[in-house]
């Protein structure tokens, strides 16, 4: 999965966590439901490990 | 076949209620639904439900498209076409097709019991390199695996293949919305994937029984083809005439797994968008109802302005806010929730 960078969105009160955004640049965009048993938010979390990548907070 | 061998053919089958009702439990095995519609170059999906995997592969170019090439009682196959071949296959590097099916649309095999039902896979299959292919059948919940094979006798020209195993007295696949059973077409595998497998079910290890050490190695070859459609698996011994079921009935399958909304494709075209409506304290959103799937998706989408900065979306509902941008819209949006 390529991405320029990800992102946390939160519930409309801003309070919970929702899900991750991943900008795939040209206004392309991925929302990845927060989960532990979605895949595609294990590969997320996983990406994070990796030194120098970070998933931010919401803006 | 003799006449009483047939009759004996004819009473199982009626035995296994192959005659009534719905018999394949694969969804899109004639290839008709391609929600994508995309050519695919690496691990991914071209038609709905079928997916490439293409592991390691650093030589080999592929492109993965729906095709027009088909046996006469069919009008679309799935395609594989080699553009640069793998000169230098090492032993990490797999390339295959897998249909994924889903756990709890598997438990009346009753696997994992003394009543395990056999089952029968059947499809056409043309390739453009002849010999021996491995084909597996993988359970995820207990790992256990069933490898066997099919030869290709004749290039370029649609074969049609059947294959019958026990079922597996051992391996329970679990009631839920999880992965059930692969059924994995490996075209070239690296020695890591290739061992001494054991006969019939057993426990899976990715060294010895994923793949055969003398099947034929399709990616070594420069402008190869394969194509393969009509793949049905069913309950009992005898492999039965495809159950062909109509375009919207295979849509609304796939729809559990995928859904390309709207006119998906087509960009920033009117009707492929979802516009914002305004909201209170300058917030706007998008909203836009789909039925419900395997679990709750992975949006992708376009956006017209901005970026979306709240998500407040379900499992069936699609709901994008914005507190700064008032007049926005989304498209291209497809929904992946694919095993």
């Amino acid at each position: 999965m390529e991405f320029n960078s990800a992102k946390y969105l939160y519930d409309m009160e801003g309070v919970n966590k929702t899900h991750i955004q991943l900008n795939l640049g040209n206004s392309k965009f991925k929302h990845i439901v927060i989960d532990p048993a979605n895949t595609d938010y294990q590969a997320i979390l996983e990406w994070a490990k990796i030194d120098g990548n970070t998933i931010e907070d919401a803006d | 076949m003799s006449k009483a061998a047939e009759l004996a053919k004819i009473g199982e089958v009626a035995t296994n209620g192959q005659i009534g009702g719905r018999r394949n439990m694969v969804i899109n095995g004639a290839m008709q639904v391609d929600q994508r519609g995309a050519t695919v170059t690496a691990s991914g999906y071209s038609v709905d439900q079928f997916k490439i995997t293409k592991t390691a592969m650093d030589n080999l170019v592929i492109a993965v498209t729906q095709d027009t090439d088909t046996p006469s009682e069919f009008t679309t196959a799935l395609k594989l076409a080699v553009t640069t071949e793998e000169s230098a296959k090492a032993v990490d590097e797999l390339l295959d097709i897998r249909h994924i099916i889903e756990a709890q649309n598997l438990q009346h095999l009753e696997f994992g019991t003394s009543t395990a039902k056999k089952l029968t896979l059947s499809f056409w299959v043309r390739s453009s390199t002849t010999g021996k292919y491995s084909l597996l059948f993988l359970l995820d919940d207990d790992t256990r695996s069933n490898l066997q094979s099919y030869t290709i006798s004749t290039a370029d020209t649609w074969e049609y293949k059947t294959i019958t195993i026990d079922g597996d007295t051992t391996g329970v696949i679990d009631n839920d919305n999880g992965i059930g059973m692969s059924i994995i077409w490996t075209l070239s595998a690296g020695t890591n994937f290739t061992g001494t497998p054991h006969a019939g079910w057993g426990a899976y290890a990715v060294t010895e029984d994923h793949a055969h050490a003398d099947m034929v190695d399709f990616a070594a070859v420069d402008d190869g083809t394969f194509h393969i459609t009509g793949v049905q698996l069913e309950v009992g011994s005898v492999a039965t005439p495809f159950e062909h079921r109509s375009f919207g009935e295979e849509l609304v399958l796939c729809h559990r797994y995928l859904n390309a909304l709207l006119a998906y494709g087509t960009g920033n075209d009117n009707n492929n968008k979802i516009y914002n409506a305004d909201y209170v304290n300058t917030h706007s959103f998008v909203r836009m109802g789909y039925p419900r799937m395997r679990d709750t998706p992975t949006i992708n989408y376009t956006i017209s302005a901005g970026a979306s900065d709240t998500d407040y979306s379900s499992n069936g509902l699609i709901q994008l806010f914005n507190d700064t941008v008032t007049n926005w819209y989304i498209y291209d949006v497809l929904l992946e929730k694919e095993l």
